[in-house]
């Protein structure tokens, strides 16, 4: 009964079961083996495996072997040896595949302790290995989707940065345009006032003068006295020292808050320009010209310009507006003694200004808050925050770009890049 | 050896070890007709973090393959990557491996050393056993997270003179035949 039971597994298990004894020579031969080699058992029991099957010959002297020394099982998986016997795919029909996946083992088989023979096991893995092989490749694909999206997903982030850049600065330019107007007419007529103050105070000094003068050609001891009693009490002397200084300092001021209304102005509305072809080279000269006095004293400039630069359609006014704000930078970026270095070049569709200093440089975390507006690390005093904020705007409205390349310690590259064609009018 | 086995147990077992380790130097000679050169098998008991140590070297590669029977456990092997081409050529590889041969060479290293180590050992304890198919073993957390305490661990380092070739074989054995090899033991000193 188990005898009959033993020989039906083995032929019904779907499982390619074949003993070889020592010499590789075939003493089991399943159904599996039979069917798949198209070799009935009978024809091939007391065969030399190895013979069978020339092009697995190696693989199965080894594995057979290390059985024999070892007296244990060894092994060959499908995903090194794919298909150790060259059988077609279990699913001809349906299946991608054209040969069939195996595992095999090569177990020991003893009687009374000793191994007389190895029993190889063929297990079919067709199934397994496609949906694994499928698998991975599904893998490789939503990796690379993956890395795709997050690409995607910082290019989106950039934008987004960029897009609440322009939001805000254009929130802030609103907000500045209505300051700028609300603090325009009182500082007009301070100013104008302030002049007058100036003017009346210089009569008031000049008749107490005037009035001292005549105290003393009357030669009355105690008129004089009376008079110097009045002016130690009122502190005389010290006001009209210090009244002076006060309104030129005040003056002073007031034109402070006017260049910054101006300021405003500009960077709300760059527009009351004319636009035209210009020599964006002639206009850096002007403007050099102007901050003259800021850089002589410190700053080495070095140019280097291309005869061959291309005019550019712009409003050149505005442009020599941010040539300034940079060179004014560059110069207070210098502590004592540097070098800027001004330099052109062009091709058919961008022109490029350069201007590199060897100053001390922008912190990394102040980099992305350069350009917005009332951002300055400067002393109180020395700047408004506008300049780069204002330059922006008007580079933005040429359809152009500013890059900064910064270390600390070594200096600062800002260059403004304009198109040299512009067709369209310019960008609101 | 902590308190798992007693002196004399130790002494037992690292006798049979050394018994063993001399038959699988043997079996793997005639199988790769090389001459490869055997440690003296170093037994201690461990925890699961003592054994995450053990495993915790860098580039090595790591296998793992179950044996059940008598004895039950695994046997792990630590091979060391720049040493695997130079046994590879022995075990009949077309060299220079790629990295699917360079996986199925580590594999079939590992089921030879193993099978080596286990069968000189558990032969030599009429303990018989059989082991399941090595696979590559890349342990995803730092520590073995384990359901066992403490256990014993028989380690033998392989080496093939002249090359860079350095494999450790480990057999780990669990609680359950731990008492199991300790009674086996018992009967023998006893007899």
């Amino acid at each position: 009964m188990f005898a009959g039971l033993t020989q039906i597994l083995l032929e019904q298990l779907p499982l390619g079961i074949c003993v070889v004894d020592r010499q590789f020579k075939i003493e089991v031969w399943n159904y599996f083996f039979a069917d798949r080699t198209a070799k009935p058992a009978a024809e091939v029991i007391g065969q030399d495996l190895l013979q069978l099957f020339p092009n697995q010959a190696a693989l199965l002297r080894k594995k057979i072997n290390a059985v024999f020394l070892l007296q244990n099982a060894s092994f060959s998986s499908w995903e090194h040896q794919p298909h150790p016997f060259e059988f077609s795919s279990s699913r001809p029909i349906t299946g991608e595949e054209t040969l069939m996946f195996q595992d095999l083992q090569f177990l020991p088989v003893e009687h009374d302790g000793v191994i007389v023979s190895v029993c190889l096991v063929l297990q079919d893995v067709t199934a397994l290995a496609s949906y694994i092989q499928a698998e991975r490749s599904l893998k490789a694909e939503l990796e690379a989707e993956h890395s795709a999206l997050t690409v995607l997903n910082q290019k989106l982030e950039a934008a987004q940065n960029q897009l609440l850049q322009s939001e805000k600065m254009a929130a802030i330019g609103q907000l500045a345009a209505g300051v700028a107007h609300e603090i325009n007419n009182p500082i007009g007529f301070i100013s104008s006032n302030l002049q007058s103050l100036q003017d009346y105070s210089n009569k008031l000094l000049q008749l107490t003068d005037f009035y001292e003068k005549v105290v003393q050609k009357i030669a009355s001891d105690k008129l004089y006295q009376v008079q110097r009693q009045k002016w130690q009490q009122l502190q005389y002397e010290f006001i009209k020292a210090d009244l002076p200084e006060l309104l030129n300092e005040t003056c002073e001021g007031v034109e402070r808050v006017a260049a910054i209304v101006r300021n405003l102005k500009s960077f709300s509305h760059v527009d009351d320009s004319e636009w035209q072809y210009a020599n964006l080279i002639t206009g850096l000269e002007n403007t050099i010209k102007i901050a003259n006095n800021q850089l002589k004293y410190k700053v080495q400039l070095h140019r280097d310009f291309p005869g061959n630069l291309p005019e550019v359609y712009c409003q050149p006014m505005q442009l020599n507006q941010v040539f300034l704000n940079l060179l004014v930078n560059a110069a207070q970026a210098i502590e004592e003694q540097g070098d800027v270095y001004l330099s052109a070049t062009a091709d058919d569709n961008e022109l490029r200004l350069a201007f590199r200093d060897t100053g001390c440089g922008i912190a990394p975390e102040n980099l992305k808050r350069l350009f917005e507006p009332f951002f300055t690390t400067k002393p109180v005093g020395s700047g408004t925050g506008l300049g780069l904020s204002l330059s922006w705007s008007i580079v933005q409205k040429h359809h152009g770009r500013i890059e900064v390349s910064s270390t600390v310690g070594v200096g600062t590259t800002f260059t403004v890049i304009l198109p040299v064609r512009t067709t369209t009018e310019p960008a609101v | 050896m902590n308190n798992l086995l007693s002196s004399d147990q130790r002494d037992a077992l690292q006798e049979l070890m050394n018994i063993a380790m001399g038959q699988a130097a043997n079996a793997m000679a005639q199988l790769i007709e090389v001459r490869i050169i055997l440690s003296i098998p170093k037994i201690t008991a461990v925890t699961p973090e003592q054994l995450s140590g053990v495993l915790a070297e860098p580039a090595v590669w790591l296998t793992r393959q179950s044996f059940s029977g008598a004895l039950r456990g695994e046997v792990l092997s630590l091979q060391v990557k720049a040493g695997v081409e130079a046994i590879a050529g022995y075990l009949d590889f077309g060299l220079p491996l790629t990295d699917k041969s360079t996986e199925a060479a580590v594999l079939e290293v590992a089921n030879v050393l193993a099978a080596a180590c286990l069968q000189g050992f558990t032969s030599q304890l009429e303990l018989p056993t059989r082991l399941a198919a090595p696979e590559l073993y890349r342990p995803k957390a730092s520590t073995v997270d384990a359901a066992w305490a403490i256990t014993l661990l028989m380690e033998v380092e392989f080496t093939l003179t002249d090359t860079p070739f350095d494999a450790r074989v480990v057999i780990c054995l669990d609680p359950e035949s731990v008492q199991h090899l300790i009674s086996r033991l018992n009967t023998m000193l006893e007899d």
